[in-house]
């Protein structure tokens, strides 16, 4: 009784400690973001002072404001009070209030993001099959030629290639994460393939589906939801060259403008969304390995 | 040695005798601009043609080369040597020493690294000289990829931690740098090359994707990363289809040096 008792309690504790983890890891992933910015040499100049159309009293007062700024702990605890209540600032650089920004693009880069990194997956998925298809060497050494080829392109040059085809860039972001992903999951396939549970499927005559599903997708859930979460973190990454050069109205060109405009408050709220967004897969991806694990025990 | 390999040594060692001999095979400096010669075609005068502003394309393809080979492999060197440092750290019996660098870690891993580089990178101030600028560009590489060989130092360490031979060493009074340097590091060291060749092609690729975005090495010191802007003029390849050949190089590169890391990319790659 005290061990089923005991299990949920420790579940409990393993969520609890996840998540403040997490909420760790985020703060500190915006304060970093906001102190990279701070100190960045020129910080303290506001370009506008330097106007000989405007008065002295003006660029002092220019000056000011931007002084005001100079304290990094207490920008940064104002900065997130404000953002407890919705309100992330306002864009210094596109005149416009964050939080709509980032409403306005975030549906655009989600889109890229999922369909790259299902896509990505099933197509590193494929290849792997085929790499460890039995005698057919042929078939191997083709996936991992595949796989090295896409490797050796770089994601900003693979999203140009499809922006001046134009087809469609979720397929540049699945190719950048298909070969990434391709070595871990023949590595598991070939694991998976000398178990002894999948040769007696196979002696029964169970269907290749059947085999797939619950002895392939069900027996590497864990390794696979943790793929999955390293795979959605390359794609959050790809789509900041891709966004860019295509002129991609979307999270990674905003990360890419708020960057070279140095804009405090953008930067902070996408470090801290994307800090938030990485952080809060990688812990699912663990916590889904990790219950499926003593599930299994 | 299987074929493969052998012709991934050969091709690299060409590409690297190139770069290394650039200042004395390059037909012209990287910086000499020809102004009557604007985007010309290829010829005898300009085996590759030249650019929009007049430079010879072959004699900045050979300096390209030069920069990026020299400095990923330096940028990796940073990385793993952070990575086992923080590791050796995080064996600290301190309990907050060790959760304070398994956060550090987490932190890391979390964020995704061109948006590092981006934010590092673009808060340089823009008259940088290009010399400050690839020092900078690859030093930050190699601050920002630490985590992951980090990770992997951390978890082979942990598994030598509790080995019979750690607690004898320990139980005779050794100190404990002598022991990581005599009796750990042989168990690193092929753990340590395996990441340098995980590494070296990711910060490659880096560099070009960060070159593309104009944050790379500055200009007139041409990297593959700025070479490649050409490619975001179609015009430019139609007229001239060798403008192609920095990717073209790149790629090869990391194609050989894919085949010689093939024993270590079961991992996902960076």
């Amino acid at each position: 009784m005290t061990g089923h008792r005991a299990t949920p309690l420790r579940l409990w504790r393993r969520i609890l400690t996840s998540l403040l983890t997490l909420l760790l890891v985020v703060l500190a992933g915006g304060f970093a973001a906001a102190a990279f910015v701070r100190y960045s040499p020129g910080f303290d100049v506001d370009e506008n002072s330097w106007n000989p159309r405007i008065s002295a009293a003006t660029a002092e007062a220019l000056q000011a404001r931007r002084q005001q700024k100079t304290s990094l702990p207490v920008f940064y605890a104002r900065y997130l009070r404000a953002a407890l209540h919705g309100d992330f600032g306002k864009s210094e650089s596109l005149q416009a209030p964050v939080a709509e920004l980032l409403r306005e693009r975030a549906a655009i880069s989600a889109s890229l993001v999922f369909t790259g990194t299902i896509g990505g997956l099933l197509g590193g998925g494929l290849l792997a099959w085929l790499a460890v298809w039995p005698r057919q060497r042929v078939l191997q050494a083709g996936s991992a030629s595949i796989s090295g080829f896409l490797l050796a392109i770089p994601p900003a040059v693979l999203a140009l290639g499809f922006f001046f085809l134009q087809a469609p860039l979720s397929l540049a972001v699945a190719l950048t994460i298909m070969p990434r992903v391709f070595g871990t999951l023949r590595a598991l396939l070939t694991d998976l393939r000398s178990s002894s549970d999948l040769l007696t499927a196979r002696a029964r005559g169970i269907g290749p589906v059947v085999i797939a599903w619950r002895y392939v997708v069900g027996t590497a859930a864990p390794q696979l939801a943790s793929l999955g979460g390293v795979a959605l973190v390359l794609a959050f990454g790809a789509i900041i060259p891709i966004e860019a050069l295509c002129d991609v109205p979307g999270l990674g060109q905003l990360a890419w403008k708020a960057a070279l405009a140095r804009d405090l408050p953008l930067l902070c709220a996408i470090a801290l969304l994307i800090t938030l967004l990485t952080a809060v897969v990688a812990a699912a991806g663990d916590l889904l390995s990790g219950s499926r694990e003593r599930n299994l025990a | 040695m299987k074929t493969p390999r052998r012709v991934a040594w050969i091709v690299l060692s060409v590409v690297c005798l190139a770069a290394v001999l650039a200042p004395w095979i390059a037909p012209y400096r990287y910086d000499q601009q020809f102004r009557d010669f604007p985007a010309t075609a290829p010829g005898a005068q300009f085996p590759m043609g030249t650019d929009e502003i007049g430079r010879d394309r072959l004699s900045r393809l050979l300096y390209a080369t030069r920069v990026s080979l020299a400095l990923a492999p330096a940028a990796a060197a940073v990385s793993i040597v952070l990575g086992l440092g923080f590791s050796l750290l995080a064996l600290s019996r301190a309990r907050w020493t060790r959760e304070a660098l398994s956060g550090i870690t987490t932190l890391s891993l979390s964020l995704p690294w061109i948006f590092l580089f981006v934010i590092l990178r673009a808060e340089l101030p823009l008259n940088t000289d290009p010399a400050t600028s690839i020092l900078l560009t690859f030093a930050l590489m190699g601050i920002a990829g630490w985590a992951w060989a980090g990770r992997v130092f951390s978890a082979s360490l942990r598994s030598l931690a509790g080995a019979d031979w750690l607690l004898q060493a320990r139980a005779s009074g050794m100190h404990s740098w002598r022991i990581a340097a005599v009796h750990m590091w042989p168990h690193l060291r092929s753990i340590a090359l395996a990441q340098f060749r995980v590494l070296i092609p990711a910060y490659i690729l880096a560099e070009a994707s960060l070159g593309l975005l104009g944050l790379g090495v500055a200009e007139p010191l041409p990297s593959w990363g700025n070479l490649l802007k050409d490619l975001q003029h179609p015009d430019t390849i139609r007229a001239n289809p060798w403008a192609l050949a920095p990717l073209a190089l790149l790629m090869l590169v990391m194609i050989c040096l894919e085949a010689l890391g093939s024993d270590t990319n079961n991992e996902v790659t960076v």
